[in-house]
């Protein structure tokens, strides 16, 4: 497996990604410069790559995220994107989403309250200018996909957790970005609802291959998606430890731990978090 | 208990609720007027106009057309002023979002000119513009625009920042970013703008019209206080009362049209 992926072309890079934030007015009258969030942080995903990220609460996964996405700017380093730097300084000079080659799964749904669950799907398509007949139908069979058949009416504080978490992930889903980022997606739901998510989403992998950078503080979820996955350090934040997960697909969730190499790779990861 | 028994507790609930709320209007209605008719018997109709006599002249100053040709006198200096104070108080937000450095620059001189009493600058207005709708429309606007003005400007800066990165990062163009999710996040405040403004519209316009006018409910109630008719002044209260009550109400169902995705616990309206 780890051989066959190496040949595959980088998709995505990041080269000794360092952040800091601006200072609060007021505050560190000293003039010390603010501590550094990320510093010296490089890895690269391949296309096709299934990559989880795991750290500890606080250990600037989200911010990680935000930068790659292009919602925020990096204090050092650079992000490169299919063979072109992409990253900036300048928050004027961000494009987010990278003219929508990079979907962001964030960690709150984020969906539009005034909007149901179908009409939040295909508020991308809308805003592109794509929302035609094939793509309506595209989105609709995504919805079934996602058990969410019958709740297309429904507004976002009329569905439960693990809805608005299929929704969001589908709303992303829908106009087919070939990077997906994933900050925590499952973090908020109950421990049943998630494995049935994760399943959910393996499957919709499974169908398309995109390239996905997935978030989380869950050894065992990283285990169960990830085709590698990297262990983050305490701040100032780097990158600790790489595992590639020897577990083959297709992969059933529920029973995740009772496949082989699982314990192995298990302790492994969890001898590296701290 | 079934579902279907369980429903018909919640409905017979409901309706109970109804019943003792109107019933309750009802009372308060009832107490009112006997207040004021006690209050007409024991002051004399110069200071306390019965409330019969109140009635009877509404319903002679609406079939004479008297009142219509107020109300509509009135309403169309109140909605022109309202309009514009609704286009300039609503659009400057807008502008000045996305500019920080611009709101900052321009803020103290808007919180200044808020300052001015608007009625005070009335007899300085017709001098300048004549005896007019227009000294008048001015003043219906400045005492919109800065309710409209407040209100959105914090309904922009309540906007979740998230969902507009969620937008970006999905290729929305600031237009859509502009229409679709700060617009609509700050409908509920502008709501709550169009509540306070569009009273005061038609409060401002009256007071207006006791200057200066031919026309219009504040002429009615002033012309009527000049040979101490109490009738004609009462008279006119109520009608303007009425009018703001008419406004308010079709604001609640526009409202309530407009921002049907949001969650409601119960029927609170304002």
């Amino acid at each position: 497996m780890a051989a066959t992926l190496s040949e595959v072309r980088t998709l995505l890079e990041v080269r000794q990604l360092g952040k800091r934030f601006a200072q609060r007015q007021g505050r560190d009258k000293g003039h010390e410069p603010s501590p550094w969030v990320i510093q010296d942080l490089s890895f690269s995903v391949r296309a096709g790559e299934f990559l989880t990220i795991v750290g500890p609460s606080g250990a600037g996964k989200s911010t990680l995220l935000n930068i790659i996405a292009q919602i925020d700017t990096a204090s050092a380093g650079e992000i490169v994107f299919d063979g072109t730097p992409v990253s900036s300084r300048d928050p004027r000079a961000l494009k987010p989403g990278i003219d929508r080659r990079i979907g962001y799964v964030t960690q709150d749904d984020n969906l539009l309250p005034w909007r149901s669950t179908l009409d939040n799907v295909l508020f991308a398509l809308e805003v592109q200018g794509r929302l035609n007949d094939e793509t309506r139908a595209h989105a609709e069979t995504l919805i079934r996909a996602v058990g969410l058949a019958g709740f297309e009416r429904y507004y976002p504080h009329e569905l439960s957790g693990g809805m608005r978490k299929r929704t969001s992930l589908i709303r992303t889903l829908v106009y087919d970005p070939p990077v997906i980022l994933m900050d925590e997606p499952f973090a908020a739901v109950d421990a049943q609802t998630r494995t049935q998510l994760q399943a959910d989403l393996l499957t919709l992998w499974e169908l398309g291959r995109k390239t996905i950078i997935f978030v989380t503080h869950d050894i065992t979820e990283a285990i169960a998606l990830g085709d590698r996955a990297l262990v983050l350090s305490k701040q100032p934040t780097r990158i600790a430890a790489e595992h590639m997960i020897p577990i083959p697909r297709p992969r059933n969730v529920k029973d995740i731990f009772a496949l082989e190499g699982f314990a192995d790779v298990y302790e492994k990861i969890r001898a590296d978090v701290q | 208990m079934t579902d279907a028994t369980l429903e018909t507790a919640a409905e017979a609930s409901t309706v109970s609720r109804k019943a003792v709320i109107y019933g309750g209007r009802l009372l308060l209605a009832a107490a009112i007027i006997l207040a004021w008719e006690y209050e007409a018997r024991t002051l004399g109709p110069l200071f306390f106009a019965p409330p019969l006599d109140v009635l009877e002249r509404i319903v002679t100053l609406a079939l004479s057309g008297r009142m219509l040709t107020d109300i509509a006198a009135t309403m169309r200096v109140s909605a022109a002023g309202f309009a514009i104070a609704a286009f300039c108080g609503v659009l400057l937000p807008f502008l000045l979002r996305r500019s920080l450095r611009a709101t900052e620059a321009i803020e103290p001189y808007i919180m200044a000119s808020m300052g001015i009493p608007k009625y005070a600058l009335a007899p300085w207005l017709i001098l300048w513009f004549g005896i007019g709708d227009l000294p008048k429309l001015i003043v219906v606007t400045l005492v919109v625009f800065y309710i409209l003005y407040i209100t959105t400007f914090a309904g922009i800066r309540g906007v979740d920042q998230r969902l507009i990165n969620m937008a970006r990062v999905i290729g929305a163009s600031e237009r859509v970013i502009a229409r679709e999710i700060i617009w609509t996040s700050l409908l509920p405040f502008f709501f709550t703008g169009l509540k306070i403004a569009l009273p005061r519209a038609v409060s401002a316009t009256i007071v207006g019209e006791f200057l200066v006018s031919t026309e219009g409910v504040g002429r009615s109630i002033e012309s009527a206080r000049q040979i101490s008719d109490t009738t004609g002044v009462f008279a006119g209260v109520v009608i303007a009362i009425a009018l703001v009550l008419t406004i308010n109400g079709i604001v609640n169902l526009v409202e309530r049209w407009a921002l049907r995705w949001r969650p409601v616990e119960r029927d609170m309206q304002i």
